[in-house]
């Protein structure tokens, strides 16, 4: 099966192809390169939550600044709606991008000026993107409100102090959708928010797709929420993304060695599951992006000749792309 | 015996803000004890007063925060002490030696500018007098890592070099060195990878295990808690308002807000609805009267807004603050 895509029916959003990200550590002679990110390909398709999930230090973030357009790649190409981002030179064409992806970041706390009321950062939206028809036309606002459980009347004149964490992401989120985006890009939305409230957040993002129609980049750690909320997956290991595919399929039943310890190593809700087994991790984290083949390899179980050397290539096996030699695949020579 | 144990503690912050005087009741009458030899759970949300709870049983408590009421008490050899009347030079004995404590975010505690190594000798030479070095720091250094599964490479590196999982089981293993009888840990798996997590926890048994000690555990994780503790205290708005044994906490939970953070598990394999627990927490300079957990609580009752519920055993070893499931209420 090499089929790139296993929804032939579902329409394509946003795609990343072959993206690449250089940054350069050390100075003089110690200076070396550090592929942060290296050859990322992945799609977002309309009307879907999709995952992107791995340890800090993968590149996950990376990722997603290059598709905001924060970041300029090294190498590789983002297409929105079939349009390549970087030709986007006009103005009007780059507000006209930004208006259709919008984003949402870690720390709610962070996300809002304390000494500002919260209310402008919506009004800000709203005004900058044409939202707001004549002065004190708040319709925009409020729908977006309405679509998070919150009201104007709870929000008006009000400071970031006032809300509980929870609260804020919410808002922060009414705000990413004033400007009715396709795409949310959400970098650990979650992280910083209370466990009781923690799935009202997640919740949402699901409501949004069901209802609103709105796609969902979900960048994560944690796997049992991401489990939980999104269609497709894809998990990052240092700079790759080593497996890919359905959400059912990857968490389910994974293939990549590096998954299967990842799925391993979730702590389970549940006091009849402890751990039994043991695990290892690894000392100095440059040292495996620094690796010339597979940057598991270090601490692989199945390990063979030729991954010390050569990176697997991407192989389509049982609906999902996994790079692993043990899946097959030619090594290049 | 307890090890450790609270009558009625209360600690406030007290802000004063020119005349204006404002008290947040972090840790509000908890009356609670700790066991030998068990890993003991805090769990609760951000702002909920495990940080302080644990800062106040460390003797830690320093402006604004001060202890306002109860006691606290240790079991040293047998005798229970009144912590507030050991000195604070008789306290630094028992500092690291009887009870150490490990904060939040205690992986960037290592000193930057000097290898691990010279870390160690630091905390070393200050708790114990060192003739030989071979003999009084190396040996028993080297031994206490090998124990606890550290590559001894650790002990020549810089903190900078180490990734972020081995840092916290470094400092986890500083903070162990001497034995102590009580392990503070406070947060100590926030901000690590799922798989150093996983190494940090296993290291934390492995030490209960050798050393037969306490640790008292703080994560709002609830997994964490269900994969290395014995027993779990559910804190919400300064309070303990649910404590019992593991097993039980997640099978049989009782109190209202225990059973909506056991529900809103996210769990591989299950995509069935979460709710989200309603409302949002109180702030804790102005609680509602009351069970602070009323203006949340789908159960409420009348007797709910006036008073506040204590924390009794309704069932064996198990305690809930909650008129639902004590005899005052059903009447």
């Amino acid at each position: 099966m090499n089929k790139k895509d296993n929804n032939p029916e579902k329409e394509e959003l946003i795609r990343a192809k072959n993206l690449q990200e250089v940054f350069v550590i050390g100075g003089g002679f110690a200076r070396s390169r550090l592929l942060a990110v290296d050859d990322v390909s992945f799609q977002v398709n309309k009307n879907e939550i999709f995952t992107l999930a791995g340890e800090s230090g993968c590149g996950k973030t990376t990722v997603s600044k290059i598709l905001l357009g924060f970041l300029e790649p090294t190498q590789g190409e983002v297409y929105y709606k079939n349009k390549f981002i970087g030709d986007l030179r006009k103005w009007e064409e780059k507000k006209e991008f930004m208006k259709e992806v919008q984003s949402i970041f870690q720390n709610p706390f962070e996300t809002f000026n304390p000494l500002r009321k919260v209310d402008s950062y919506l009004c800000d939206t709203a005004k900058y993107f044409g939202m707001m028809k004549g002065k004190g036309d708040k319709k925009a606002i409020e729908e977006a409100l309405q679509s998070v459980g919150l009201g104007m009347e709870e929000v008006e004149g009000r400071y970031p102090s006032e809300f509980s964490g929870g609260q804020l992401q919410r808002i922060s989120i009414a705000r990413a959708l004033i400007t009715k985006p396709s795409l949310l890009v959400a970098d650990e939305p979650v992280s910083m928010v209370d466990a009781s409230l923690r799935m009202s957040i997640v919740n949402l993002f699901k409501e949004l797709r069901d209802n609103h129609g709105v796609s969902v980049l979900y960048i994560t750690h944690d796997l049992a929420t991401a489990y939980y909320v999104s269609d497709r997956i894809g998990i990052m290991f240092r700079g790759n993304i080593i497996e890919m595919g359905d959400v059912e399929e990857v968490l389910m039943n994974p293939k990549h060695p590096y998954t299967q310890m990842l799925k391993q190593s979730i702590p389970e809700a549940d006091p009849k599951k402890k751990w039994i087994e043991r695990v290892s991790i690894t000392e100095l984290e440059t040292e495996e992006y620094m690796r010339k083949g597979c940057k598991f390899a270090g601490r692989c179980a199945f390990i063979m000749e030729k991954c010390k050397d050569h990176m697997p290539e991407e192989i389509f096996v049982d609906g999902r792309m996994v790079r692993c030699w043990l899946y097959g695949g030619e090594k290049k020579e | 015996m307890d090890i450790l144990k609270t009558e009625n503690l209360k600690s406030y912050y007290i802000l004063e803000m020119g005349t204006e005087k404002k008290e947040v009741k972090a840790v509000n009458d908890v009356t609670i004890g700790i066991h030998e030899d068990e890993i003991y759970g805090i769990a609760g949300e951000s702002g909920c007063g495990k940080s302080t709870f644990l800062k106040t049983i460390c003797k830690l408590v320093e402006p604004p925060l001060r202890m306002v009421g109860g006691s606290i008490y240790y079991a040293v050899d047998g005798k229970y002490v009144d912590v507030a009347e050991v000195k604070e030079e008789e306290f630094r004995k028992l500092r690291w030696k009887y009870i150490s404590y490990i904060p939040q975010g205690s992986m960037n505690a290592l000193n930057p500018i000097i290898r691990v190594k010279e870390s160690f000798k630091d905390f070393f030479t200050a708790h114990q007098k060192i003739n030989d070095e071979k003999k009084d720091f190396e040996e028993p250094l080297k031994q206490h890592l090998s124990a606890l599964g550290l590559p001894m490479r650790v002990l020549k590196s810089y903190p900078h070099q180490l990734s972020g999982g081995m840092r916290q089981r470094t400092t986890i293993a500083l903070a162990t060195i001497l034995k102590p009888r009580i392990i503070v840990a406070d947060e100590p798996t926030t901000a690590l990878d799922v798989v150093a997590q996983r190494a940090v926890i296993q290291l934390l048994k492995d030490i209960q295990k050798l050393q037969k000690n306490t640790i008292i555990l703080v994560t709002h994780d609830m997994a964490v808690h269900a994969n290395i503790t014995d027993r779990i205290g559910i804190m919400y708005a300064g309070m303990f308002v649910e404590e019992a044994k593991t097993e039980e906490i997640f099978e049989n939970p009782l109190h209202p807000y225990t059973r909506f953070l056991i529900a809103s598990l996210p769990k591989m394999g299950d995509k069935s609805y979460k709710p989200s627990v309603p409302g949002t927490p109180p702030s804790l300079s102005n609680l509602p009267p009351g069970c602070p957990f009323h203006p949340r609580c789908p159960y409420v009752m009348d007797i709910c807004r006036k008073e506040r519920p204590p924390l009794v055993e309704t069932n064996t070893d198990h305690k809930s603050a909650c008129f639902l499931s004590s005899k005052e209420g059903l009447q």
